[in-house]
């Protein structure tokens, strides 16, 4: 999962939210570090769509425009849960390596699992 | 309608008619509230990012008979102003050969890049058109015979323009309505691509169902049993 598509699917935890919001929400939770470009957006919310990750769940009209919120589907949120705690393993690595070193002040080797 | 609406309305038109149809107005209303106030311009990031997206929605096929097309005009361009007085100096004095000018290098270079790029891509057209047009099944056989039809065109509007260029005396004007032709058939070919793939991953935003039934158009979906 790439990290956008990663985003957009944790920005839909708390509920649906239309394009725009999901937007906002994506750079709020990521620290401003992904910020999604529209197209970038619809193509991802399609494949997802597509994939059955993610639903049309309102559609109401705001200025005279058409505005679609999207929403989380139970496979969408159990495959979301997968990729974090699979990350989480990743970092696990990393973080728990860092840890053994504080351990034992001096040691060059990684301390063995 | 402001200055910054009307240039993302025809940014989107990167994308095909078709998908414009379903989602259209609703990437407009996004791009709109997420651009800076008082913007007259969409942003690069926005603009790349939609070209990106258009290029995906109209697929490999369409962006390799655009090549192609582009490859064609500037080849039977060239072959017109190959007859043109720049390109033939006078005749070579004392000799009564006709002396050739041929240009400055780059378009030498240009047509000479077009011509490879043309014979290059004719067969990816060809396979590329008939595997987006699912040319093996029945309801795609009419569509991929016109796919099939537009190559033969074209190599057939080549070969003339070839045969008009060696046989012309003076300028051809002929030349020039074949490289017309071209951008004709590329117009044509696009509008033979122009319908969603069968298999479209992009969903149709009007409907509630679930993943099965979200592809779009409808019933593409019934193509895969």
């Amino acid at each position: 999962m790439r990290e956008p598509t990663y985003f957009v699917l944790a920005s839909l935890l708390d509920g649906p939210l239309h394009g725009y919001a999901i937007i906002q929400r994506t750079e709020k939770l990521s620290g401003g570090r992904v910020r999604l470009a529209t197209g970038t957006l619809y193509t991802a919310l399609n494949r997802l769509t597509a994939e059955g990750h993610v639903e049309l769940v309102r559609e109401e009209i705001v200025n005279g425009r058409a505005r679609r919120s999207y929403g989380l589907t139970p496979p969408g949120a159990s495959a979301l849960r997968a990729e974090a705690s699979r990350m989480a393993e990743a970092a696990r690595l990393v973080t728990d390596h860092g840890r053994g070193l504080k351990a034992v002040p001096g040691a060059r080797k990684a301390s063995p699992a | 309608m402001s200055s910054l609406e009307r240039r993302s309305r025809w940014l989107l038109r990167a994308y095909s008619a078709w998908y414009r149809r379903g989602r259209g107005e609703e990437m407009l209303s996004t791009l709109l509230e997420a651009s800076t106030p008082g913007r007259n311009w969409p942003s690069l990031r926005d603009t790349r990012a939609l070209v990106i997206g258009g290029l995906r929605v109209r697929g490999w096929a369409w962006l390799l008979t655009m090549m192609w097309i582009a490859a064609g005009a500037v080849i039977t361009g060239y072959i017109f102003y190959a007859t043109t007085p720049n390109y033939i100096s006078a005749d070579v004095p004392g000799t009564g050969f006709i002396g050739f000018n041929a240009g400055p290098a780059a378009v030498q270079i240009v047509a000479v890049l077009a011509l490879a790029v043309w014979i290059a891509l004719f067969f990816p057209v060809l396979v590329g058109g008939l595997f987006r047009l699912r040319g093996w099944r029945r309801g795609g056989r009419l569509r991929a015979a016109g796919w099939a039809g537009a190559l033969i065109a074209g190599y057939a509007l080549l070969k003339l323009a070839q045969a008009w260029g060696n046989s012309a005396s003076g300028v051809s004007w002929g030349e020039l309505s074949i490289c017309a032709a071209w951008l004709v058939l590329g117009a044509v070919m696009t509008w033979i691509l122009a319908g969603p793939p069968r298999r479209s991953y992009v969903p149709d935003p009007t409907s509630r169902a679930g993943h099965e039934a979200s592809r779009w158009p409808p019933g593409a979906g019934d193509l895969r049993t």
